[in-house]
């Protein structure tokens, strides 16, 4: 058996996949103070659908795979680590002057970025190491220990080292590293040459002081989720989703947490890459997964996953750069949860701000007073009061028509639908927005993609913001309502080594090559040999960095083998990289080499995901009475997913259901069942 | 991009103009232009252009209007672009597929030599010239008679010693013309690095080619012509109702350049008038009030002329609305030739014209207008170039090869503006922070250099209720070898003025530092060789400050103080807050202090 489960803002997603490769979906309430509750909750939902207890079914567990947005959301809410900053003395700017750059070159109302560690906690070590690895100032350590010592009275919870040159010679970190071990114990460090070994100091420096920053909490995460796993009876392998859409073990996350920053949101667009192909073999895609707090998208082109070269939580130039590359999914605060408001000039706005799960919408009757999205939904019929996740939530429909009928359609001057269908249309025109961004902005038309649509709150409105785009097609999956969970189980182990060893072809140095690519074949070998019997199928691919003399920023040329015969063939895979990238090559010329990699890619199960089985829908009606715009309140068409037939179409207005999401079939659209168990929307006529 | 808000189910054609799709493809347009900047930045050779990201990439109609840019620095792509384009059509009247020029001619439309361009003439499939690609990118060198790209003291353009091109065919059926290549390698000083650049401008431009192509195959290329006039007539309709918010007022200002040998004893002092017409949504710029051309590299081309004074108008009014030539048509100049500013006359040298001079138009159109209103306008951006932002020569030790290059230390001038604090990394008016900094560790990698100081200097930023940028301190010097320092400097005597009633910034400074730790202070023009036991400090000119520094809000001093930007002193003296020993505001004693 295995386990994917994702935390979000709103809910925790687990999907099961059972040793015939059939899977359930459940939900559970997400709970901030102790994240890991939520996660034993909805295994606990789990082992009572399948009839067994707990410890039963996860003592059948193999693997446990776990998204959180732990670390993103610590750094985003300011409640990372005090975090203190070695660097070189001399160079105690390098967060604040970043590498210059900006974006808006004629916006001034955006304010200068802070710097991740205030110069007040930036202090600058008397050290310096040069180019080649020579030590020009040997380390002052009674100036650490004062540094130390000064640490130590300020409080400090965590501590970023990061000195010039230390990729060339890391002898200062590590010295560093072992004095703070000793007069700072318990503080974690992270070293910059350890965490990212990369030339620029500016983005290895950011990276190590957010690593340092999420430490203490993420370390206290990983292994209390592991020792309350362990406790509730998982013998396993837990392993967690990174911002590479692949997994590492638990323990690797919590030594180097900066991988976990985009844990979760970024296996959306794997999961939404493998339905669009699969359902209605399309390559461009828009794969949106609306939860109850964010709507995250991401644009698949010509079936690639978008990747960022550089990673920035925030916007370009005014975020901070993560730096390490990473899949690239856009957040926006608009969800289920998003709660609908008036000012005083009498506009509608819809979000960013969730009622989250605590103590969310104000159907759920756990004090929500605002209304949201959820409650909108509700009112306009589209969800089933008594059979929320399976009936897990009773909702209080009565709640949800008084709030809004208060606090929206009275101050509008509008019926209670109609300021329910106004709150869809806004929260349905920031989707688009976001959406715009990644497709309009970049110059791609979205009419020319199918729109994937995940997460639980997905149905209310897909269908609209389908309408609004232009796209013909929308899918909804049936693991749908728990898309990262989903893509987590087609995941792949995935990691890579990297080692700096510069040569250039016209002067190579065959033995340090083939020193170093053994070097790297042995790591890769050993992370394999770690990935115990779960492994199907494993690849290791190997490649170079490189450029042209005095060129300064390298391109990645793949290597057909960790076995270097012919330096000739080598320069013309480079000269052949560099002209279809950039449409010139300077035949001829030598290719310096800086360094070497292998990607390690561990296949830990094959074949498709299988059919759901705990969506059969628990309501025996057939008919609904839901309020339409164009048609006004009347009894629609209630279809549900599992009694669904490949041949049947159901025609808009409709209401297509499972115990974990509620798809509206507006006017205009037709909804059909695939083969996967997706149900796939066409949008008809001249809207579409 | 922003889409109008419009409820649910209403179709997204908005009248005649289809929105969406006008959008989409101008998104495309700078798509394209992103493209080009990316191919250019990964390819380049030189640290000034593939580290410091010191060009620019742009499209122009066939007509020779700018239709779009990759965000660039706005010196080189506001106007320029499209003079340049035109100069090509008009000396080259039978362009074909597969031609490709090499342009830098100051008294042809570009900015000024350093910055050599390629453009590409794109055609459609019947032969027909539908756009023009253009990738401008300074250079590393470009064979003046001294080893830097800015050469203050050029008394002409001969003693400046650029080779000039006014639009010279560099490519036929997308080979090149070796002769031309011939002549670069010969002048330009380290050919290799010069050629590797060429290849990566080239490229840039073949893909700009490619892409365009693609865009007119998806559209057809009548339609982009008819979306391309909507596109302009969108924008200015954009710039009119910007325009339509400001004052109806008439202000002059002026901002002085610092003196050096050949210019009056005050300096060049720049005068703008500028009114305003909201009611007809124009804006005139009389520029005619200055100084005959000077016998100095520091007189201002044309292109860049009217672009400083854009940017001083951009600066001032809502940053959402486009920048081509549509919005550019809502801004008349009034030049003149053979002015210091305005139009200059070969052999006028512009050698450095697109930093010192050309920043103190921007200055004194951008005060103007905050002279008008406080709600409007900025404070003077602080001045280039200190040493920080020097170019570089001399024999490399380690190679044993010699190496010219600009490094980008980094400057710190951004002014205070009427809402928010300045962006400090902004390091002068012409390059709105576009520009990155260099990485120490990629810098001593390529160079032999040594870094060995860089950092904010305390109280030196423009106090205002928004602060202009604080100096920047940088101090390095040769790794085994000599090496000469060449900078254009400003900003020492006339350091960044504030506005609305904001402070001055601490000015610019730099000094030779000797073996024994003695310093020597350099003149404006710094033109030095530095032994391989010295090195040089440098002070960047801060921005000035906007608005009485005593309306700061007190958390932003507070926050200011516990950063270490300013002191305990300055912020009871000049901001009117004090402060108890453990770092938090003293009520009373602030009260007392900001009644006074």
């Amino acid at each position: 058996m295995r386990f994917a489960t994702d935390t979000g803002g709103t809910f925790t997603d687990l999907v099961v996949e059972d040793d015939d490769g059939f899977v359930r979906m459940f939900k559970a309430s997400t709970t901030p103070d102790d994240p890991i509750r939520g996660v034993l909750d909805v295994l606990q939902v789990a082992a009572d659908d399948y009839g067994m207890s707990r410890a039963e079914m996860l003592a059948k567990g193999d693997l446990f795979i776990h998204g959180t947005t732990r670390a993103i959301n610590a750094i985003v809410t300011g409640t990372a680590a005090k975090t203190a900053l070695l660097c070189t003395w001399g160079n105690p700017e390098v967060l604040v002057l970043r590498e210059g750059g900006r974006i808006e070159p004629f916006n001034f109302t955006v304010p200068y970025p802070k710097p991740y560690i205030p110069r007040a906690l930036t202090f600058e070590v008397p050290e310096r190491i040069l180019h080649d690895g020579s030590v020009d100032q040997p380390l002052d350590e009674a100036a650490l220990l004062a540094i130390i010592a000064e640490m130590k009275a300020r409080g400090v919870e965590a501590v970023a080292v990061s000195l010039l040159w230390s990729v060339v010679n890391p002898v200062h970190e590590l010295r560093i590293g072992a004095l703070l071990a000793e007069h700072l114990p318990g503080v974690p460090v992270t070293l910059s040459h350890e965490v990212n070994p990369i030339l620029r100091e500016y983005r290895r420096t950011s990276a190590t002081a957010i690593d340092a920053s999420l430490k203490p909490l993420m370390t206290t995460y990983m292994q209390t989720l592991e020792a309350r796993l362990r406790e509730a009876g998982f013998a396993g392998r837990v392993l967690v989703l990174t911002s590479q859409g692949g997994v590492l073990d638990a323990a690797d996350v919590a030594r180097q947490p900066i991988h976990s920053i985009n844990s979760g949101p970024s296996m959306a667009p794997v999961a939404g890459r493998y339905f669009a192909e699969a359902d209605c073999a399309a390559k461009d895609a828009i794969v949106a997964d609306t939860g109850g707090t964010t709507y995250d998208v991401s644009l698949i082109r010509g079936g690639t996953i978008p990747w960022a070269r550089e990673t920035w939580i925030g916007q370009p130039f005014r975020g901070h750069m993560t730096g390490f590359p990473s899949i690239d999914v856009k957040s926006v605060g608009a969800g289920g949860g998003s709660i609908a408001s008036v000012d005083e000039g009498g506009l509608l706005s819809v979000g960013p701000r969730s009622a989250g799960s605590v103590p969310g919408p104000v159907c759920y009757g756990k004090g929500g007073v605002e209304p949201t999205v959820t409650d909108a939904a509700l009112v306009l019929g589209y969800l089933d009061p008594d059979n929320f996740l399976g009936g897990a939530i009773a909702l209080d429909l009565g709640a949800a028509e008084r709030a809004i009928e208060e606090r929206i359609a009275r101050p509008l001057g509008l019926s209670v639908f109609e300021a329910a269908s106004a709150i869809l249309d806004v929260v349905t025109e920031n989707m688009v927005q976001a959406i715009d961004d990644i497709t309009v902005a970049q110059g791609f038309d979205p009419a020319n993609a199918v729109l994937i649509g995940g997460g639980g709150a997905a149905g209310f409105n897909s269908v609209l913001i389908a309408r609004r785009l232009g796209c013909k097609t929308l899918v909804m999956p049936q693991v749908g309502a728990a898309l990262s969970a989903g893509g987590g189980l087609i995941s792949e182990l995935t990691n890579n080594f990297r080692v700096i060893a510069a040569t250039r072809t016209n002067a190579f140095d065959a033995d340090l090559v083939a020193r170093t690519l053994k070097d790297l074949r042995e790591k890769a070998e050993a992370f394999l040999a770690a990935t115990g019997d779960q492994a199907i199928e494993s690849r290791m691919t190997f490649s170079f960095e490189g450029h042209y003399p005095s060129q300064v920023w390298d391109i990645e040329v793949p290597l057909p083998s960790d076995r270097i015969d012919d330096v000739k063939a080598l320069e013309t895979a480079f000269h052949d990289t560099h002209e279809a990238l950039f449409a010139v090559r300077d035949e001829g010329a030598p290719v310096e080499i800086v360094s070497w990699r292998v990607d390690v890619a561990v296949k830990i199960r094959s074949g498709s995901i299988g059919q759901m089985q705990n969506i059969g829908r628990g309501g025996k009606s057939t008919r609904r009475n839901c309020y339409f715009r164009e048609t006004g309140l009347g009894e629609v068409r209630l279809a549900s997913f599992s009694d669904m037939t490949e041949d049947d179409r159901v025609r808009g207005p409709a209401i297509v259901e499972s115990p974990f999401t509620t798809v509206v079939v507006f006017p205009g659209s037709e909804a059909r069942k695939v083969a996967s168990g997706s149900v796939v929307i066409e949008l008809l006529g001249e809207n579409a | 991009m922003n889409r109008p808000l419009n409820h649910g189910a209403e179709t997204r054609k908005t009248g005649a103009i289809d929105g969406v799709k006008l959008a989409i493809l101008n998104n495309r347009w700078e798509a394209v232009a992103r493209k080009m900047a990316n191919t250019l930045l990964r390819t380049g050779r030189s640290g000034v252009l593939a580290t410091a990201r010191d060009f620019s990439c742009c499209i122009v109609t066939a007509d020779n209007r700018l239709l779009a840019t990759a965000e660039s620095i706005p010196i080189h792509v506001l106007v320029g672009p499209d003079m340049m384009a035109r100069s090509m059509c008009e000396l080259h009247p039978d362009l074909k597929p597969g031609d490709a020029f090499l342009h830098n001619s100051p008294y042809h439309g570009c900015s000024h030599a350093a910055d050599l361009s390629i453009l590409v003439p794109v055609f459609d499939d019947d032969g027909r010239h539908r756009y023009t690609a253009i990738v401008k990118a300074h250079q590393a060198d470009i064979g003046n008679s001294i080893p830097t790209t800015y050469f203050g003291h050029a008394r002409d353009v001969y003693n400046e010693g650029a080779l000039i091109f006014p639009a010279v065919q560099v490519q036929r059926d997308y080979k090149d013309i070796e002769d031309i290549i011939r002549m670069c390698r010969m002048r330009i000083r380290v050919p290799d690095q010069w050629w590797g650049d060429y290849l990566g401008m080239i490229g840039a431009g073949r893909i700009a080619e490619r892409e365009i192509r693609a865009v007119g195959a998806e559209f057809g290329w009548d339609a982009l012509v008819e979306l391309g006039e909507q596109w302009f007539s969108y924008s200015a309709d954009r710039m009119k109702a910007a325009i339509a918010k400001l004052p109806k007022k008439t202000a002059s200002s002026s901002s002085t350049h610092d003196p050096l040998p050949g210019t009056p004893a005050e300096g060049v002092k720049i005068n703008a008038t500028v009114a305003v017409d909201p009611d007809e949504g124009f804006i005139d710029i009389d520029l005619t009030d200055n100084i005959d051309a000077l016998e100095l590299g520091i007189n201002v081309s044309e292109a860049c002329t009217r672009t400083a004074a854009l940017i001083g108008v951009f600066n001032s009014i809502d940053h959402t609305v486009p920048r081509n030539a549509g919005s550019f048509s809502r801004v008349r100049l009034k030049l003149r030739e053979g002015a210091v500013v305005g139009i200059p006359q070969h052999p006028t040298s512009c050698s450095v014209a697109t930093t010192n001079v050309a920043d103190r138009i921007s200055n004194a159109v951008q005060t103007a207008i905050a002279a008008m209103d406080s709600r409007f306008g900025q404070a003077e951006t602080g001045a280039l170039s200190p040493a920080t932002m020097a170019v570089i020569s001399g024999k490399d030790p380690r190679k044993g090869k010699p190496f010219v290059n600009q490094i980008f230390l980094g400057a710190t001038a951004g002014a205070g503006t009427p809402g928010q604090d300045s962006w400090i990394t902004i390091a002068h008016a012409g390059n709105a922070g576009m520009l990155y900094i260099d990485s120490i560790e990629i810098l001593e990698m390529a160079y032999p250099i040594r870094c060995y100081q860089r950092r904010l200097v305390t109280d030196s930023e423009g106090a205002g209720e928004f602060t202009g940028a604080p100096s920047l301190m940088g101090e390095y010097g040769p790794d085994g070898c000599a090496m000469t320092v060449n900078a254009v400097s400003d900003g020492t005597i006339n350091a960044a003025k504030g506005a609305a009633g904001g402070g001055a910034a601490a000015g610019a400074r730099q000094y030779r530092k000797r073996a024994d730790g003695s310093l020597e202070e350099l003149p404006v023009v710094v033109s030095v060789t530095i032994a391989p036991d010295e090195r040089v400090l440098s002070f960047s000119c801060g921005g000035g400050g906007f608005g009485d520094p005593r309306a700061r809000a007190p958390e932003r001093v507070l926050q200011d103080l516990r950063e270490g930007l300013i002191t305990a002193d300055r912020a009871r003296d000049v901001y009117g807050i004090a402060v108890t020993d453990g770092h938090e505001i003293d009520r009373g004693a602030t009260q007392r202090l900001r009644n006074s």
